[in-house]
């Protein structure tokens, strides 16, 4: 399964493919994507957290790392036992037009496409219609109307990509769960907002994918600003928020 | 005859005595200007000439030699050109100079005095020295109508001078200007003006009762300038005594305008393109104040720090840590103040879009990566607390103002930095590690404070920035012991904030 997206993605879109990849891989898919910083990035170490096979395709030789930053990730996916593969040979430097090559043979390796946030003539829309071109699977996950970065997946669901709120809608695209998809009764738990948990109530009022400021937060419960501030940080310590940019995130609990 | 009249050479600071003599000779036709006097003093000569004649007094027709003594001092400005003239027709007059005055001014071609710099620093020095009559421009006379003991005299020209030096009139004396504050404290920017923004008023006022360094972070047009404008409104009213010190500062820049004193505190935000010896002082001969001397007493506010040239912030670091800054240069060495609270703003990344809900960022991956670079470094050592400033809703702007003015907040900040003040005699953010273990005590909550190092990772710095905000945390409640919920708020404000995945 390729899961493909923005080199840039907002906390959502980073969110989305962590935890979509890390769903996949835990189901024992392999989770193919370009190494890219951003959404690829996110893709790669969800499928290591899932404890799952992962493989990056690379648009320089499989000698040179790029980018740099992703050295220690490229490392972990041999050693989680995947693969890092590339149609260059060895020593070739990045080039602009390399990587639309290499979205091809991404698409060519998977069975399915899954893009999570692509912008307008993002290279994550290249590899969508790769997919097509080969007759693979294309899905897309929805983001925010607001969100320039969705407007692209927005586009391919329009034209007819399916739908991708958790890893079983993909898996059931290809044919590796029966179970009834998107029942509207019932949210998807792993992707929306937290069930209500935790010691401290004002979990309950945190999402484990919007972030939320302090400030927010006070207003919305009408707290104090300094006293919201200690709690949210108490339970930071506890590990079950983080922060995220300039707000905080409810950490989901581990299953 | 010799004739020898007193004036003030500035360095820095202070003023040293310097004695003007004349003596017009017999020998061959000049002028001669003797003593280590720069090209700015030597071209003095033109002018006094110009001003005598043109003043109706005799200008010698022979040899004329002016000496400034002592000579080992390095001579440069043109405040001496009206002590040169008048020792110069005094020795043509053949009049004794007058007992315990002296003169400062620069002379224009016609005989009126002009404005020079620093006159309030050189009455303070001259009346030091036993000086009792001050003969100024009258530009300057409001200034140092300020110094006790002083009789200042206003000149217009060069003429009225002379006579009232031959005792034909007198010139009126300026009456002398005390340094009181005004009753109600003046505040420029109020942060009643100020919509929404919990955080950032919050960490404003934690800032200003501990005296501790910050760094606001944010979008373009989340209105961190405007913060970092209210602070000056929310510290202590200026004391007479550093009221002085401001003033003293703007004399020697020539840039008190007529206005001696003033009661707001300084609020400097230097350009990002300023040069090193533009933000901490330098220059030519004797070093002049920069930016942080000019915010002395008050704020300095560095907007996109990391736009700013890294020796320059490099230089910022002995300020930072004395309060003070000192500057050697040909002519000499000097100190200049340096207390000022430091507000340090920056974007999340170039563009200034980085984690944005609604816009996108530009920035390349590579360009985020070296900011981040750039925004490291010594200088955020020195900053105590960090905070996200979030662009506000629009309708939040037009609706009215609801949160505290800036004289309700003062009234805390001012009982926080008492308590401060009576417990250590200073202020929470200049504590050191010896200090905060005497003085702050963390009883019961060093354990949590230490869990939080050793499970998520803090340096000794961060240990200590969150011991020290911690404090005044503390303080602003009034709470004698520092509380688990002051140790977690403090830890709120770390600077490490990153992303912890």
């Amino acid at each position: 399964m390729a899961v493909v997206g923005s080199r840039r993605p907002t906390p959502y879109g980073e969110a989305v493919a962590e935890r979509l990849a890390q769903d996949l891989a835990a189901a024992g898919v392999v989770v193919i994507s370009g190494l890219a910083l951003g959404i690829d990035g996110a893709a790669h170490r969800g499928a290591l957290a899932g404890a799952g096979c992962t493989v990056a395709v690379m648009g320089t030789g499989v000698d040179l790392v790029y980018p740099r930053q992703h050295a220690e990730l490229a490392a972990h996916i041999i050693g989680g036992g995947g693969a890092l593969v590339s149609e260059f040979p060895d020593g070739t430097p990045p080039r602009r037009g390399h990587f639309p090559k290499r979205n091809w043979t991404m698409a060519a390796l998977a069975d399915a496409v899954v893009v999570v946030e692509a912008g307008e003539g993002s290279g994550a829309l290249l590899t969508a219609e790769a997919g097509l071109a080969l007759s693979k699977e294309v899905m897309a996950v929805p983001g925010s109307v607001f969100s320039p970065l969705s407007v692209g997946c927005h586009q391919l669901l329009r034209d007819g990509a399916g739908l991708v709120q958790n890893a079983r809608d993909v898996l059931a695209v290809v044919g590796r769960s029966q179970e009834v998809l998107d029942d509207p009764l019932q949210p998807p738990s792993r992707l929306g907002l937290a069930s209500p948990a935790g010691r401290d109530g004002l979990l309950r009022h945190l999402s484990d994918v919007l972030p939320l400021t302090a400030a927010e937060l006070a207003h919305k419960l009408q707290l104090g600003f300094a006293e919201t501030l200690a709690r949210l940080t108490a339970l930071e310590l506890d590990g079950s928020v983080r922060r995220r940019g300039e707000g905080f995130l409810r950490v989901p609990p581990r299953e | 005859m010799v004739a020898s009249v007193v004036s003030c050479l500035l360095r820095g600071l202070e003023g040293k005595l310097v004695e003007i003599q004349a003596d017009a000779s017999v020998g061959k036709n000049g002028f001669f200007l003797v003593g280590l006097a720069d090209a700015s003093v030597k071209e003095a000569r033109e002018r006094v000439r110009s001003a005598i004649r043109n003043s109706d007094l005799d200008f010698p027709k022979q040899r004329l030699t002016v000496n400034l003594a002592p000579a080992v001092l390095h001579k440069e400005g043109s405040g001496f050109d009206l002590p040169m003239a008048v020792a110069i027709s005094l020795s043509l007059a053949d009049r004794p100079p007058p007992e315990r005055a002296a003169f400062l001014g620069e002379l224009a071609l016609d005989g009126s005095v002009r404005a020079v710099p620093g006159v309030l620093v050189a009455a303070q020095a001259l009346a030091v020295q036993g000086v009792e009559d001050l003969f100024v421009p009258e530009a300057n006379a409001a200034e140092a109508a300020l110094v006790e003991g002083l009789v200042v005299r206003p000149c217009p020209d060069l003429a009225s001078v002379m006579r009232h030096l031959k005792g034909q009139e007198t010139l009126p004396a300026k009456a002398r200007a005390l340094a009181e504050p005004p009753e109600e404290a003046p505040v420029d920017d109020d942060l009643v003006e100020v919509h929404g923004q919990e955080a950032a008023r919050r960490v404003l006022e934690v800032a200003a009762a501990g005296g501790h360094h910050l760094l606001l972070s944010g979008p373009p047009g989340a209105g961190k300038t405007m913060l970092a404008r209210c602070l000056p409104g929310i510290l202590p009213p200026l004391t007479p005594e550093e009221a002085m010190e401001v003033a003293r500062i703007s004399s020697i820049l020539g840039e008190l305008d007529g206005v001696p004193l003033r009661w707001t505190r300084p609020f400097r935000s230097p350009h990002h393109g300023v040069s090193t010896s533009g933000l901490v002082g330098g220059g030519a001969g004797v070093a002049r104040p920069g930016e942080i001397s000019r915010a002395s007493g008050g704020v300095l506010f560095l907007d996109e720090l990391a736009e700013f040239n890294p020796a320059a912030l490099q230089a910022l670091r002995q300020p930072l840590e004395q309060g003070r800054v000192t500057i050697t240069r040909t002519a000499g060495t000097v100190t200049y103040p340096a207390r000022f609270i430091l507000v340090a703003a920056t974007n999340p990344c170039p563009c200034g879009w980085a984690g944005d809900r609604l816009r996108r960022c530009r920035c390349s991956p590579g360009a985020l990566n070296l900011y981040q670079r750039a925004l490291s470094g010594p200088l955020l050592d020195r900053i105590d607390l960090r905070v996200n400033v979030t662009r506000p809703p629009l309708q939040a702007l037009s609706s009215e103002p609801a949160g505290e003015s800036s004289a309700v907040v003062r009234q805390r900040v001012v009982a926080a930095r008492d308590r401060q003040l009576a417990r250590q005699g200073c202020l929470n953010g200049a504590l050191r590690p010896a200090g905060l273990r005497a003085h702050a005590p963390l009883g019961g909550v060093r354990a949590l404070l230490e869990r939080w190092a050793s499970e998520r990772g803090l340096t000794a710095r961060g240990f200590h920035r969150s011991w020290r905000v911690a404090r005044t945390l503390a303080d602003l409640e009034e709470a004698p012991a520092i509380g688990e919920r002051h140790v977690l708020e403090a830890l709120g404000y770390r600077l490490d904030s990153a992303d912890a995945a």
